[in-house]
């Protein structure tokens, strides 16, 4: 019973969390802050998965786990890749 | 109060350890002046959080269930690699589209080496 | 060295396909197998056999560990001060390491220690531009865990 309070009490400071990258995310001035805000929401979120996943006691969250970490990395690249020169992938012309 | 409990109870502790530390991050990521001091809460403090929730969830399964699962175990090791390549990143993304730093900032050696690499390539 | 690790995942993998037998145990079995093939054929291979210097990577993977847990404290202890003084900027270190898998690792090593992220490599491998929130106390602190970070990582890939 005690397991379950400590584990609610985790999911409640997980979704403050989110809600403080939520308003750094819309108000945040320039545009590499969003990108780093968006980053900081994937970490977040994965981690009130993993606590969701003991909650239910199922093992069938655990590809979003793995999902989660992979995409919100590539998109945190590509994003800013894209806002550094305007291309996602480099050409090198000289070679 | 046999001993399952007081595995569950510790694994349960680690975990609530570990949301403290990324709640902490939260609010520095609230408090502080610009996006390079905001990637330090990022790399660091964020992390630690996760990893501390993603061990604790991983001990659960392997110990209260006894299922070594291989797929969360590849997720550790990936937010653990990643995390600092991605707040490096999106510095120098940051600072190559000429986001300017916080006014309390002291020093900025990039910035002289930037004019004398441009003087430089004038020359040549 | 890392041509060698992937060699031996993938005998591992096909040590699976030849077993048909899809759980962790048979994986680790393949392993060892490849491990032997590989130290066996260890005088064909361009570069050392990897498992000699395990003890120095171990003691790196160690020293990541230590670092992440201590620097995330110093971080938090910034942030909950009541009042924030800090004096935020950039500073500039000169490294010796050649290469990119050296490079690489010392820039993870560096953003992982107290205060301190890289934020531009020069063009030719030797200067970091590192940012750190408070600038007499903890560019020092850099500075004098350099040469730790250094040998641990020469111990690993040379």
């Amino acid at each position: 019973m005690i397991i379950k309070i400590i584990l609610f009490i985790s999911l409640i400071l997980i979704i403050i969390s989110v809600f403080a990258t939520i308003y750094r995310i819309v108000k945040g001035p320039t545009s590499p802050e969003r990108i780093q805000a968006l980053d900081a929401l994937g970490i977040y979120i994965i981690a009130g998965v993993a606590v969701f996943s003991i909650l239910q006691r199922s093992t069938a969250y655990f590809e979003v786990i793995l999902l989660l970490g992979i995409l919100s990395f590539i998109v945190t690249i590509a994003l800013s890749k894209f806002i550094e020169r305007g291309v996602v992938i480099e050409r090198n012309d000289d070679d | 109060m046999n001993a399952m409990t007081m595995i569950e109870l510790g694994i349960a502790i680690i975990i609530l350890i570990g949301t403290i530390v990324g709640f902490l991050s939260a609010i520095g990521f609230l408090r502080l002046p610009d996006v390079y001091n905001r990637a330090h809460a990022l790399s660091k403090s964020a992390t630690l959080g996760v990893l501390c929730v993603l061990v604790g969830t991983f001990l659960v399964f392997l110990f209260v269930e006894g299922y070594f699962s291989i797929k969360l175990f590849l997720g550790i090791f990936f937010v653990f690699l990643t995390s600092p390549v991605s707040s490096h990143v999106i510095c120098r993304a940051a600072y190559r589209s000429h986001v300017s730093l916080a006014e309390i900032s002291v020093r900025d050696d990039l910035k002289e080496a930037i004019i004398e690499n441009n003087k430089e390539t004038e020359d040549m | 060295m890392a041509i060698q690790v992937l060699a031996n995942l993938l005998i591992g993998l096909l040590w699976v396909f030849f077993q048909d037998d899809w759980s962790v145990l048979t994986f680790f079995s393949g392993y060892l197998f490849g491990l032997l093939v590989i130290f066996i054929l260890r005088r064909f291979l361009p570069t050392k056999f990897y498992l000699f210097n395990l003890h120095a990577m171990i003691k790196l993977l160690f020293l990541f560990i230590v670092e992440i847990v201590v620097s995330s404290f110093v971080v938090i202890g910034i942030i909950i001060r009541p009042k924030m003084n800090i004096k935020p900027g950039i500073f500039s270190m000169e490294t010796t390491l050649k290469g990119d898998i050296e490079v690489t690792l010392l820039a993870l090593l560096i953003t992982l220690t107290p205060g301190s992220v890289v934020v531009e490599i020069s063009q030719d491998n030797k200067i970091f531009y590192i940012h750190t929130m408070d600038i007499p106390d903890l560019s020092n602190s850099v500075l004098q865990s350099k040469d730790r970070f250094e040998n641990a990582i020469k111990k690993v890939t040379r």
